[in-house]
């Protein structure tokens, strides 16, 4: 933190600045255009993933999927892992790990492997595999039962929370609809877990499916090789599998071109924060830039900064992010990556400062209480956040902060100290300036705005004698 | 013989004892839970080293495991 240049406060009374999309210039904001074909919602014309039945109507049933889809093309084991390996498909979950060596490494492994499609998201802000659940349940089933084709196993537990929105009574319809057809399907098992954040993490949803706590562990294997079970075990999101049944139907080439080789195919992102309908899923497909999405997607004001891959993702300022296309390359280039796909738009005028703050201390609320370095780390992490969001924090104090989150990092059973490490030092860089006018006490701006990315409250203490449920 | 070292941070509960063990294969944070710098102990100093420090571990956090041979590619 030496290296931070002095700052020259801004003019807080600014009432004559320029529009902050000229001071900026965005290209096409405030222009009327007409619709992005790279990016649509559900039911959008020229969406691959969301093709079909207009949002509200459940895809039309499975009636409406085989409208839109036709039946599930008979592929054998071989044939799917073939697709699989073609079109390269990344997880989607957040981690963006390769569905094909997950696959190949627990056929390797030996013993019948347990399948888990994680349609928990436990994101708070995150909508899409709550999205394709509800609204394109059928995808989700007919890729889930492609994986299970391709490990050769005949039973998959679908994993979701159990709070109030949850998919699973529209996942029953569809089961049941598909039991009726009589689709050729592997057997179903609905899992409903705690709903927290770290719960949604893949070895606490195998811990948890098989009848342990839904926390992560430690794990020395990758749960591929031996989960909890002591079987080989394959956790896999809710949108990888849909992408799956698409791209099965697609071929794995036409699929691929969607997106570009660092992120194959089609992504579904989620908007929040200063958008106008936050929660709005939307298909992207190609180069098309962050920019371009908030355009399609209904942006109310120029972003003064974009938080992008989750609530513990990482921040890029409003004027890169515009044109940053939202693939694995181009985001990575920034510090960032395509993570849940969370877009989160924060206005001029809020404080990133503050923003960070209450998601460290939401994260750290979110912590299993389970690694010591989790439970004294984080919630100090916070204070020092908070402390430095309202210009109670020098110099020396922010050193500290830095200086805990290199102790913290790598700490833990799981990556959510990482996580929450990473989003503080993408704060430090990304506003350098801000860092340097609040250490120094100027008033801040924000502090009065109302939250942009809001978190559900936590409202017990971590720590070893943690009151939660986990089961 | 080589090992590999891994600390379930789970199971640590900043007792320490690990560094006193193994001084060389052990950092502690400002709490006394222990975070493995050699992660592969080759020498048979470094490997007793290791073994000592698992079996001195009240709560068996301090795992150490033989080295397993490179894993064959996944066949098709």
């Amino acid at each position: 933190m030496t290296t931070l240049p002095g700052l020259t406060v801004p003019d807080a009374e600014g009432a004559t600045a320029p529009e902050p999309a000229v001071l900026l210039g965005l290209a096409g904001f405030g222009e009327t255009r007409s619709p992005d074909p790279r990016i649509g919602g559900v039911g959008d014309p020229g969406t691959l993933v969301l093709a079909g039945p207009p949002a509200g109507t459940r895809g039309g049933g499975l009636d409406g999927h085989l409208a839109t889809w036709g039946p599930l093309p008979g592929v054998d084991g071989a044939g799917v892992r073939a697709l699989l390996r073609a079109s390269a498909l990344d997880g989607r979950g957040g981690g963006g790990f390769p569905l094909i060596r997950k696959v190949e490494t627990a056929r390797l492994a030996g013993g019948t492997p347990v399948l888990v499609i994680n349609a928990s998201e436990s994101e708070p802000a995150s909508f899409k595999d709550r999205t394709l659940c509800g609204e394109r349940p059928h995808l989700v089933l007919d890729g889930a039962a492609l994986v299970a084709t391709s490990l050769g196993v005949d039973e998959v537990v679908v994993h979701l929370h159990r709070a109030a929105g949850s998919p699973a009574p529209l996942l029953e319809v569809a089961i049941a609809e598909r039991r009726r057809a009589g689709v050729a399907d592997p057997r179903w098992r609905l899992s409903a877990g705690p709903d927290r954040y770290v719960s949604g993490e893949s070895s606490a949803v195998a811990s948890f499916v098989d009848g342990g706590e839904a926390r992560p562990l430690f794990t020395t294997h990758p749960l591929a090789v031996v989960g909890p079970s002591g079987r080989p075990t394959v956790v896999s999101n809710a949108e990888t599998v849909a992408q799956l049944a698409v791209l099965v139907r697609t071929g794995p080439d036409v699929w691929a071109a969607r997106g570009e080789p660092s992120s194959p195919g089609p992504r579904l992102v989620t908007l929040t924060g200063a958008v106008d309908r936050p929660g709005r899923v939307l298909e992207v497909s190609g180069q098309a830039t962050i920019g371009d999405i908030l355009l399609a997607g209904g942006l109310v004001a120029p972003p003064a900064a974009v938080l992008v891959g989750g609530y513990a993702g990482a921040w890029i300022l409003g004027d890169e992010a515009w044109q940053t296309p939202f693939t694995r390359d181009a985001l990575t280039a920034v510090d960032a990556g395509p993570g849940c796909g969370l877009v989160g738009v924060l206005p001029h005028g809020a404080c990133a400062l503050v923003e960070t703050a209450r998601l460290v201390r939401y994260l750290a609320g979110e912590s299993a209480g389970q690694c010591g370095t989790c439970v004294a780390g984080l919630p100090r992490l916070a204070d020092a956040c908070e402390a430095l969001a309202e210009g109670d924090l020098r110099k020396r104090g922010v050193r500290r902060m830095v200086a805990l989150g290199d102790v913290v990092l790598g700490s833990g059973a799981c990556g959510h100290p990482d996580a929450v490490v990473r989003l503080l030092r993408s704060m430090l860089h990304v506003f350098e300036d801000d860092v340097v006018g609040h250490m120094a006490g100027h008033p801040c701006r924000g502090a009065d705005h109302p939250p942009v990315f809001t978190v559900p409250e936590v409202d017990v203490a971590i720590g070893r004698d943690d009151p939660r449920e986990w089961t | 013989m080589s090992v590999d070292i891994r600390i379930d941070p789970i199971l640590c509960r900043g007792h320490a004892i690990c560094a006193l063990f193994f001084a060389t294969g052990v950092d502690l944070d400002q709490w006394g839970f222990g975070k493995v710098v050699l992660a592969r102990a080759e020498t048979p100093k470094d490997v007793r080293r290791a073994y000592r420090a698992a079996a001195a571990c009240p709560n068996g956090a301090f795992v150490v495991r033989e080295r397993q041979e490179a894993r064959a590619q996944p066949v098709a």
